[in-house]
């Protein structure tokens, strides 16, 4: 792994078992994503994306293969490391969304620097995190929506208070499972810009799933996935 | 902690919560209210076997020593070996026996109801107690016996002329005889129509202390004035006379049957001065053995009565626990509930950078809060609902037009109840550990989810 290199996943394999068969759904993905690397994803439903980003995310454990984040292996962490190393670099964004109801949109941005502090690392304090995330949303056009329940937004409004979060404590990766997915065409490509603008802005490296090629035209690679295999990678660097 | 942070969060979102936190309260407010009460029951019960008792019971063997030596006939050796101990604050002698109270001449055709009667089969049996006033007064609390009752307990109430010499004749009162006066239980007075001046028959049977034959006797008393010790069995079958009289009625070998002591600080050390008392006054051979028994606390003495009550309260505590375990698994079912409805945030927090710890205190912490929040209020509400019982009966009673507290049932002036710190924390404690442990079946299930599979096929 170079230094250029932030995320590398190595030879991921997964299966699940389903009754006495045992299915495939990865068979050897490789990935390099470089810093500031913004890496498009596709490949129709059932190719392995999902399953594939959430062992990338440190979210769902490999049947063989490493996760490198950084130089570190996230799969050979204990659970509490792993963690909190997904909180330190990883930020998601998800098609859903997936905003805590129970929160308003100040809350649930500031939610990461909760947990960071429970992980005894945060690099905020919980004003500063509050402060960083008013900021996010006065940007992100949401001043007079800080205290309002997700239940209260709209989809663009909710997935821009996604997009703080994801962001809120700088991690170098930023992981966008069909941001726009859900959203009208034009509030979608609303959020994409801004996506795409603060990922330019901050420098972070993204890989982002989609479906749609336009979206694809604005990464700087396109890697399409086929029944648990990448098919083609513009550009790919295979580790060693 | 964003878990004490969420899990405040997740607990005040959703009203059911407070259906945990409500059981709680319930159980723990239950639980203190009718522990205190039945404490105060308890505390009462105690007062009153006491009031009439005294500290220490000694009732010498009937059976004479091993050599064949009888004891004392008179109490009066007894009462001085008793006193030299400085201990011991006051010390009287008693002679009890039984009788049939049957219907007297004068005064006895005011009796609305008739005493032991052939006609109609009833026999009234008492307890015939002969004292001597000023010991009695100074040991038991017979003299307090003889006041007005409090309000609500005084009808029937009968005062004695001179409550300092109850036995003595009332100015103006003709006795018509050489009969001797008795003070009566209020109870027995209430049931019996007895009052001032009612004449009543003793009679019993007594084994002749020289020939070991049973020979009737009977004598009749007139009734100075009623007593009252709170305690039913007292009040509703016992009679005073004085002592010595009482010794000429039945002419027994011995002139008491028993010495009751009172102490400075029984309290302190009660049991270690009957046993030092049984040794002292065996070597003295005022009693058989050291090992008889003849030497009882007051406690040893009603153990049975006492003992009886004591477990009522402590099967009362088991049973109502059964509350706390009620509450405890709404708390589990509201619980269990919210972890299925919650699956989907406890992905978004993984991939936060939760862990499976994290997610299992959110949910811990939510029965934690209702523990808090249900046993605090719990606690609060029962001990005010203990301290104010009597009016909030009263005010209940009065709304709803029925009497729910009988005074004249309980012989109680007013609800009782002693509430216990002890008992209180005792009881909050068992709804924490209740709860949490309830609340560790859902909270531990939450943090073995696989929280990607609601993320992944939403």
């Amino acid at each position: 792994m170079s230094d250029s290199q932030i995320l590398v996943a190595k030879d991921i394999r997964k299966s699940f078992q389903i009754g006495d068969r045992e299915v495939g759904v990865l068979h050897g993905a490789h990935l390099s994503l470089n810093r500031g690397e913004r890496l498009c994803m596709m490949g129709a439903s059932g190719a392995g994306k999902s399953t594939f980003l959430h062992i990338l995310g440190l979210l769902e454990r490999p049947t063989e293969g490493e996760v490198l984040i950084d130089g570190q292996d996230g799969w050979s962490l204990g659970n509490t490391q792993r963690a909190s190393l997904r909180n330190r670099t990883l930020g998601f964004v998800f098609q859903f969304y997936h905003l805590l109801p129970e929160l308003n949109a100040l809350e649930n941005v500031v939610l990461p620097a909760r947990i960071a502090a429970s992980h005894g690392d945060s690099p905020l304090t919980l004003q500063e995190a509050t402060a960083r995330a008013k900021q996010s949303l006065e940007k992100f056009g949401l001043e007079n929506r800080m205290d309002h329940r997700p239940s209260q937004l709209s989809g663009g409004e909710q997935q821009r208070v996604a997009i703080a979060r994801a962001l809120l404590l700088d991690p170098p990766v930023l992981i966008a499972d069909e941001p726009t997915g859900n959203l009208d065409t034009a509030t979608g490509g609303r959020v994409l810009e801004l996506l795409l603008k603060e990922q330019e802005e901050r420098g972070l490296s993204m890989i982002l799933v989609t479906h749609d090629p336009r979206i694809a035209e604005a990464c700087d690679r396109v890697m399409a996935m086929q029944d648990g295999q990448i098919q083609s990678d513009t550009g790919v660097e295979i580790p060693h | 902690m964003y878990q004490s942070f969420l899990s405040w969060r997740f607990l005040t979102a959703r009203r059911i919560n407070w259906v945990g936190i409500i059981g709680v309260f319930v159980g723990v407010t239950a639980l203190i209210l009718i522990l205190s009460i039945m404490s105060g029951f308890l505390d009462q019960q105690r007062r009153m076997v006491r009031g009439t008792l005294s500290h220490i019971v000694i009732e010498p063997s009937p059976l004479p020593h091993i050599d064949g030596e009888p004891l004392p006939k008179s109490a009066k050796p007894l009462l001085s070996a008793v006193l030299e101990d400085e201990r011991v604050e006051a010390a009287c002698a008693q002679l009890s026996w039984f009788a049939l109270l049957i219907q007297g001449g004068r005064g006895s055709a005011y009796s609305a109801s008739r005493l032991s009667d052939t006609t109609s089969a009833k026999l009234v049996g008492v307890q015939v107690v002969g004292v001597d006033i000023s010991d009695e007064f100074r040991t038991t609390e017979l003299r307090a016996a003889l006041e007005l009752p409090p309000e609500g307990m005084s009808f029937g109430h009968v005062p004695v002329d001179d409550p300092d010499n109850p036995f003595a004749a009332p100015p103006g009162e003709d006795s018509g005889g050489p009969w001797a006066w008795c003070i009566v239980g209020q109870q027995l007075a209430i049931v019996h129509g007895l009052h001032r001046g009612s004449e009543i028959n003793l009679g019993t049977m007594v084994p002749d202390p020289m020939t070991g034959e049973v020979r009737q006797s009977n004598r009749k008393y007139l009734v100075a004035g009623t007593f009252r010790t709170g305690e039913n069995e007292s009040d509703l079958g016992r009679i005073y006379v004085d002592r010595a009289e009482l010794h000429d009625f039945l002419a027994t070998g011995r002139d008491y049957s028993q010495v009751l002591v009172k102490l400075h600080d029984y309290e302190a050390d009660g049991e270690v001065i009957a046993k030092e008392l049984s040794s002292t006054l065996a070597a003295k051979r005022l009693l058989r053995s050291a090992d008889m028994n003849e030497v009882k606390t007051w406690e040893q003495y009603r153990r049975n009565i006492l003992g009886a009550i004591e477990n009522e309260k402590v099967l009362m505590a088991i049973m109502l626990s059964l509350v706390l375990v009620v509450a405890g698994f709404s708390v589990f079912a509201i619980l269990t509930m919210m972890v299925a409805e919650k699956r989907r945030d406890i992905g978004i927090l993984s991939a936060l950078g939760g862990t499976r710890s994290g997610t299992l205190w959110i949910f811990l912490l939510i029965g934690f809060w209702d523990a808090l929040l249900g046993a605090t209020a719990g606690a609060v509400a029962g001990v005010l609902g203990a301290t104010y019982i009597d009016p909030i009966e009263r005010a209940i009673s009065e709304f709803f037009g029925v009497q729910i507290f009988d005074r004249n049932v309980y012989l109680f002036d007013h609800i009782p109840a002693v509430v216990d710190p002890v008992s209180v924390a005792a009881i909050v404690l068992g709804a924490f550990i209740c709860t949490l442990l309830f609340a560790a079946i859902p909270a531990w299930r939450a943090s073995r989810l696989n929280p990607l599979e609601a993320l992944r096929y939403e």
